[in-house]
């Protein structure tokens, strides 16, 4: 069938104004958030799920690859049509469907924006707890797809803890639901085994979230260091305290400076690390947590612990934090985020060999990272104009994963495998691990129409 | 006949005389819903569970994995039992990193065993589960059944606690998912899978959990009432409060008399809602006399309050509810229920009449914060005579179940009511991909084969 003809069917299903084919729309959605660039035959933009349904009936019949997407924040190629074929774009699909506060459940296209939920919640004095950094524009359908993370992870866990159901659509059309309001259906946990599947096994049309009561007590402290392995000892010291914060982020003096002259978030200048650590939960002993806190940071030689007094400066030090990437975006042209996770004690001498790569490169490197669960992100910055560069970019990026599953962690923590690294993979897992997840697909999707080339790389048994 | 004698040969070359059973005598006590395994076989490696696997695959005998055997009833009955794979000498801990908060070990072990180490850590740790059959459950027979306690209400269960996997798979690969990192999206989530499919996909040999500092301080706080409603609506309220309990659960009379603790109701009441409290010092005194104020509001009796040894004894005894009537010899069925938060109460009730109705007993634990109702039935004598009353009994209770969007799984229950029912509960649209996937990674059907929903 060729393009003409596709159009022509796809416009039946969801009218001709929801389909788009100009070369600068196929030029749009051809890249997300990762270095990755390649082109769609056309973008759908489903109204329902009975639409989806149909445009994946039509897919299957004529072979052609399906790609669901939201925002394209994805930082690791996974939205990207690497094979062609139909980008589905969730934006009309964003509606909050129910807001179930006697049941704690949310009920949400997947089209919607994760703020746009949580603000919504706060009426309820309700919160949803993962928290991206790109929750602003990312969508419930890409946090499902890519089992998002975030800072509050450490304490409360990443998506695949907070949803509990879907209505897919299968890759021949059908839609079910798994999982549920309820917890513990019998059977396999479909949902969990969806969640984080890159696009590749479903495509959610609906979503059940966990949501819970707003902690009662917040209290955000800012600990300023001169020396980054003074901060990564702090983390280890906090945590053999037995105190699990709700969130424990490090930023070094490149992101710093990128952060102070975009965001000005009052971070010092001429700081090497700074820790931005939340705890949560009830009023009572939070002083005295708090209290033990900052001593513990000053043991490890904290020149300066500040704590937000009010709900304004709590806001501008999370600003300092959520806007980093963007602000490290300003200091050269691009830049490549590595993902790798660590266990949390071996940051420090895994952050030091990730320095000593960013010098074999010669490529700077800015660091922000989520270290109380080991999940560093090196920003790797450089001009993708020169080719020299580029090359090196990615020579380095492979390196600091190989560092990084070396050191027992893994390759990605939250962006994903994607397009990206699906070479890594064999860094981290056998042949064998690869031929049983290939099993999983094929259970769900024999003929490869969802998300195809993503994920899973090619291994002789 | 030559092929029983053929496998046991061969199994002895894997894992050596001393460690495996073939005495028919001594093979009875091994029978699941009265079928007898062929051979019982001890490895003490999951290279070992590897090769066993792979001639098993080879041969198309299939096998049934366990631990200590606490949960081994659940299920339908096995269509054929040729070798039963016992892990108890795969029962190493094989990283403790307290520093990481995570610990890995292997599947054999006991929860038990693991959380008396943890407790010696540095400042003491514990993987935060309190599944039944505290003495006896093996890490892997609490994953591989999704088992759960009362503490799940602030900690979750297996799918949020366990992060990593390493499993040998029905062709004899050993699969590793997840590792020893909190975040982990690299590949598709094979643990997920693996927890709470009953043997059907993969023998759980090691498994990485996370772990939490051992709380500062710890308590319960008891507070009876008189009607359901009342209670039901209290729960309510602590739900969606700001209140952080670890565990809410609600008892009808007959389990607390059941219980083998000595607490017991006053005269008047007939529920009793449990809430168990840790955390720092300063937090417990004030939820304690918070919820007390907020329980007289819904006409509650007059609370008292558990500490440290009757606090800890309360609660093993509620988790080995099953445990303990199983060693009184009691005969009992017992359902386990999910539906929604909210309609815990509403649930416990329509049951409670529903088993009254009939002339007969019934226990009820719901974890009222989480919408799981335990459900325990005492049918007593001539089991035979009330069979098909039992029967309508469960579709009623599942019925009643699945209308507020949940099911139900029949835990307990004599082989011969097994043949008559589903013990699974109602079968969902989503069942053809669970097929689906049971057939791409076991074509041949050799890993408790028939034991789990729609006879996968």
């Amino acid at each position: 069938m060729n393009r003409e003809q596709m159009i022509e069917e796809l416009s039946k299903i969801v009218g001709k104004e929801n389909v788009l084919y100009s070369e600068t729309d196929l030029l749009l959605y051809g890249y997300d958030a990762s270095l990755f660039k390649a082109k769609p035959d056309c973008i759908v933009l489903p109204g329902s799920t009975e639409e989806v349904s149909q445009i994946v009936k039509f897919a299957r019949r004529e072979s052609v690859p399906v790609v669901a997407r939201g925002s394209g924040t994805n930082l690791s190629g996974g939205t990207i049509p690497a094979k062609g074929g139909i980008v589905l774009h969730f934006s009309r699909m964003n509606r909050i469907l129910e807001i179930d506060i006697k049941n704690q459940r949310a009920v949400v296209e997947p089209g919607l924006f994760t703020l746009t939920l949580k603000n919504q919640l706060a009426r309820y004095g309700y919160v949803y707890q993962p928290d991206p950094a790109s929750e602003r524009v990312s969508t419930f359908g890409g946090n499902f797809g890519e089992n998002s993370g975030g800072p509050h992870c450490l304490k409360y866990g990443v998506t695949t803890n907070h949803i509990l159901g879907a209505e897919v659509v299968l890759p021949d059309g059908e839609a079910i639901w798994v999982g549920g309001k309820a917890l513990d259906h019998p059977g396999y946990d479909l949902t969990g085994l969806l969640v984080g599947s890159e696009g590749t096994l479903g495509i959610a049309t609906k979503l059940v979230l966990r949501i819970v009561p707003k902690p009662e007590a917040v209290k955000t402290m800012l600990a300023i260091y001169n020396s980054l392995e003074d901060a990564g000892r702090t983390v280890s010291a906090i945590i053999a305290e037995g105190i699990v914060p709700a969130t424990l982020e490090m930023l070094d003096k490149l992101t710093i400076k990128a952060v102070e002259e975009s965001i000005h978030a009052g971070f010092p200048l001429d700081a090497e690390a700074v820790l931005l650590i939340e705890i949560d939960g009830l009023k009572d002993g939070m002083e005295r947590l708090a209290e033990r806190i900052i001593e513990i940071c000053k043991e490890n030689h904290a020149r300066e612990v500040k704590a937000a007094r009010t709900e304004e400066e709590r806001a501008q030090l999370w600003a300092g934090r959520k806007g980093a990437f963007g602000a490290v975006a300003r200091l050269r042209p691009n830049y490549l985020v590595c993902d790798g996770t660590v266990p949390r004690t071996k940051l420090p001498e895994v952050l030091t060999r990730v320095m000593e790569v960013g010098k074999k490169y010669n490529l700077p490197i800015a660091n922000v990272f989520h270290a109380g669960d080991g999940n560093l992100h090196p920003l790797i910055l450089f001009d993708e104009r020169n080719e020299e560069e580029l090359r090196k970019v990615h020579l380095a990026g492979s390196e600091i994963l190989k560092i990084c599953a070396d050191a027992g962690g893994t390759i990605s923590g939250e962006h994903g495998i994607g397009t990206e690294k699906k070479k890594e993979m064999l860094f981290v897992f056998t042949p064998k691990d690869i031929s049983a997840m290939r099993k999983v697909k094929r259970a769900f999707d024999p003929e490869d129409i969802f998300n195809p080339g993503k994920v899973l790389p090619e291994v002789q048994i | 006949m030559r092929r029983t004698e053929k496998l046991i040969s061969k199994m002895k070359e894997m894992v050596g005389e001393a460690h495996l059973l073939k005495d028919s005598d001594r093979l009875k006590s091994f029978r699941i819903d009265g079928k007898r395994p062929k051979v019982v076989i001890y490895p003490a490696t999951t290279e070992e569970v590897s090769k066993i696997v792979a001639y098993a695959f080879d041969q198309t005998l299939t096998i049934i994995p366990m631990g200590n055997g606490t949960k081994i009833e659940i299920g339908n009955i096995p269509k054929k039992v040729d070798i039963l794979l016992s892990t108890q000498r795969l029962n190493r801990i094989t990283d403790c990193d307290c520093d990481n908060l995570t610990l890995t070990a292997e599947s054999g072990i006991t929860l038990r065993e693991v959380q008396k180490r943890l407790a010696k850590e540095g400042r003491g740790y514990f993987i935060p589960m309190d599944p039944p059959f505290t003495e006896k459950a093996t890490l892997g027979g609490i994953v591989a059944t999704n088992s759960s306690g009362p503490r799940r209400y602030m900690y979750g269960t297996a799918r949020d606690l366990v992060i990593g996997t390493k499993a040998v798979f029905p062709n004899g690969d050993i699969v590793v998912s997840g590792g020893k990192t909190v975040k982990n999206v690299s590949g598709y989530d094979m643990s997920k899978l693996l927890i709470g499919s009953y043997g059907t996909l993969g023998i759980l040999c090691e498994m990485t959990f996370k772990l939490l500092p051992i709380p500062e301080k710890e308590a319960t706080l008891l507070i009876p009432f008189v009607r359901l409603e009342d209670g039901d609506a209290f729960v309510q309220e602590i739900i969606g409060s700001q209140l952080l309990p670890s565990s809410i659960e609600t008892l009808n009379r007959s389990a607390v008399r059941r219980l083998n603790h000595p607490v017991s109701l006053p005269r008047e009441a007939n529920y009793l809602i449990a809430i168990g409290l840790d955390g720092v010092g300063e937090s417990i005194e004030r939820e304690i006399s918070e919820l007390t104020e907020r329980g007289k509001k819904y006409q509650s009796l007059d609370p008292w309050v558990l500490h440290s040894e009757e606090h800890q004894s309360f609660w093993s005894a509620l988790r080995d509810f099953a445990g303990s009537l199983k060693e009184g010899r009691t005969s009992f069925l017992s359902f386990k229920s999910n539906v929604l938060i909210s309609k815990g109460g509403e649930v416990m009730k329509s049951y409670e009449e529903m088993i009254n109705q009939r002339g007969m007993e019934g226990a009820f634990i719901s974890r009222s914060g989480n919408g799981i109702l335990y459900s325990y039935l005492f049918p007593g004598r001539n089991l035979r005579s009330k069979m098909e009353s039992l029967i309508e009994l469960i579709q009623k209770l599942t019925s009643e179940a699945v209308k507020n969007e949940g099911n139900m799984i029949v835990e307990t229950a004599p082989s011969i009511l097994k043949k008559r029912i589903s013990v699974w509960g109602e079968t969902r649209p989503e069942y053809q991909v669970m097929r689906r996937l049971k057939e791409q990674i076991d074509p041949k059907g050799i890993f408790s084969p028939g034991r789990f929903l729609g006879g996968i």
